[in-house]
């Protein structure tokens, strides 16, 4: 308890004027409050000075914890994140290529029950040795029935013919190759020709009638007179049509329908004229893309 | 050993160029591992030895090519042979002579394969097999071979065949 009597009569004095003083502030009205207000405001802003630099010392200090500090095991545990994620993406390819093969391997075995021939499935393992001829080595040879002249096909059309088999590899002369041949048939002209692939690794059908009305964009199929191939098997599609002059024949390019850079697993027609149940024509084949854009719908 | 050795590598160069070496196609153009290894066994153990893997390289190049023609078996050996007597005066390989090499011996042999076929099947162009086929191929085939020789190089320095001295 403060006793005023402790203290000397001047000081007293002064106490009691600043008690009185404070008093009558806080007696005051509101308006009548304003110079102290301001003079307030000048103090604020002295004050807010130090304030705002502890402020940021304070946050500096809180990020600084909380970045480096307080995250030493986030390090930790960001690496076994990043190890996860990697393992999972490693499995999701996988697991991609998991679907896409068992997306081809599923068409293959489609083609296979729709083909009324016997057919042997084989896998590509790898390509021609040198760069002068379009040809894919198999992993079926004669062994598993295979034999030269047989053709070889795919969901998406025939891709060519066996020139040569071993016991357990043959080899697969393209229908891109300028050495191979197989009777065609323009679909919707009914005309024949003899189709044999091009030094652009396009095809050509040749011997067409002059007279033929084929246009571009017909359809070629194999007429299945001769060769390896059933009747109605999809090669291309027709993108040029040649007339020279004093030629007997017409002769038109072919696009083919099969992507043959991208042949992985493939059909041999072991015997094309086994089975009396010929295919509805044209053969119910349709290309990558358009049944890829079947399944997207 | 030696004989074993060489089957060995008979029968690793060929699955590498059937299986291996259309990933690093460029352009759907693959080096001639066979003509490679065979131009390389010429220069570094002269043309006795190039030219009987080079038979059997080429042999097996065309076992597993569509061709009907036996180019390969033809070629090879003839390619070994040209390496083989291109050491005989060679004292110290550097890496134009190889460069050279290489790239003459591949487009001799790709010429010969182009007019091959020309010949027996339907013609082609030979500007269009040039500028498609032969000149890439060559080059890469030279890329290849010194790649090839700089990691055998590191291995074991080149030391002139037998036949090189024996003039001297």
């Amino acid at each position: 308890m403060i006793s005023l009597q402790s203290i000397a009569g001047g000081k007293r004095a002064v106490l009691l004027f600043l008690a009185l003083l404070l008093t009558a502030l806080l007696l005051l009205p509101e308006s009548r409050q304003e110079p102290l207000l301001a003079l307030g405001r000048h103090m604020a802003d002295a004050v807010s000075v130090p304030l705002r630099a502890l402020e940021w010392s304070a946050q500096g200090f809180d990020g600084l914890w909380a970045r480096y500090v307080a995250l030493q095991h986030v390090r930790d545990e960001n690496f076994t994140l990043r190890q996860e994620l990697a393992r999972l993406r490693q499995e999701n390819a996988r697991m991609r290529e998991t679907a896409v093969a068992s997306t081809r391997l599923r068409d293959l075995l489609e083609l296979q029950e729709r083909l009324p021939y016997p057919t042997v499935s084989a896998q590509v393992v790898g390509r021609d040795p040198s760069n002068w001829y379009r040809s894919i080595v198999i992993n079926k040879g004669t062994q598993d029935g295979l034999a030269v002249d047989m053709g070889v096909v795919t969901p998406s059309g025939i891709i060519g013919r066996i020139v040569k088999a071993y016991d357990r590899f043959a080899i697969v002369l393209l229908i891109i190759d300028p050495n191979n041949a197989v009777t065609g048939l323009v679909q919707r002209t009914r005309d024949e020709g003899i189709v044999e692939g091009t030094e652009k690794g396009l095809a050509r059908i040749k011997y067409l009638p002059l007279l033929s009305t084929v246009k571009v964009g017909d359809q070629v199929v194999t007429s299945g007179l001769a060769g390896g191939f059933p009747r109605g098997l999809p090669i291309g599609t027709i993108t040029k049509i040649e007339r020279r002059e004093a030629e007997l024949f017409l002769s038109a390019e072919i696009a083919p329908d099969a992507d043959f850079a991208k042949i992985e697993e493939l059909l041999v027609v072991t015997s094309p004229r086994e089975s009396t149940q010929l295919p509805p024509m044209p053969f119910p084949l349709q290309p990558p893309a358009k049944r890829d854009a079947g399944d997207q719908r | 050993m030696k004989v074993v050795a060489y089957v060995t590598l008979v029968l690793a160069v060929i699955p590498i160029q059937i299986v291996l070496l259309d990933r690093i196609s460029i352009a759907g153009i693959r080096p001639d591992l066979a003509l490679v290894v065979v131009c390389l066994i010429g220069l570094y153990r002269g043309e006795v030895e190039a030219v009987f893997t080079g038979l059997a390289l080429g042999f097996a190049q065309d076992l597993f090519s569509g061709g009907a023609l036996w180019g390969n078996l033809c070629l090879k050996p003839i390619l070994g042979l040209l390496a083989g007597l291109a050491s005989r005066n060679l004292v110290n390989l550097t890496w134009a002579f190889a460069l050279v090499l290489l790239l003459g011996l591949s487009l001799l042999s790709s010429t010969v394969m182009y007019l091959l076929k020309s010949f027996t099947g339907p013609g082609a162009n030979f500007f269009l097999a040039a500028r498609g086929i032969i000149l890439p191929q060559a080059c890469y085939d030279a890329a290849l071979g010194l790649a090839a020789l700089k990691f055998i190089r590191l291995r074991k320095p080149f030391r002139a065949p037998l036949t090189a001295l024996t003039y001297e």
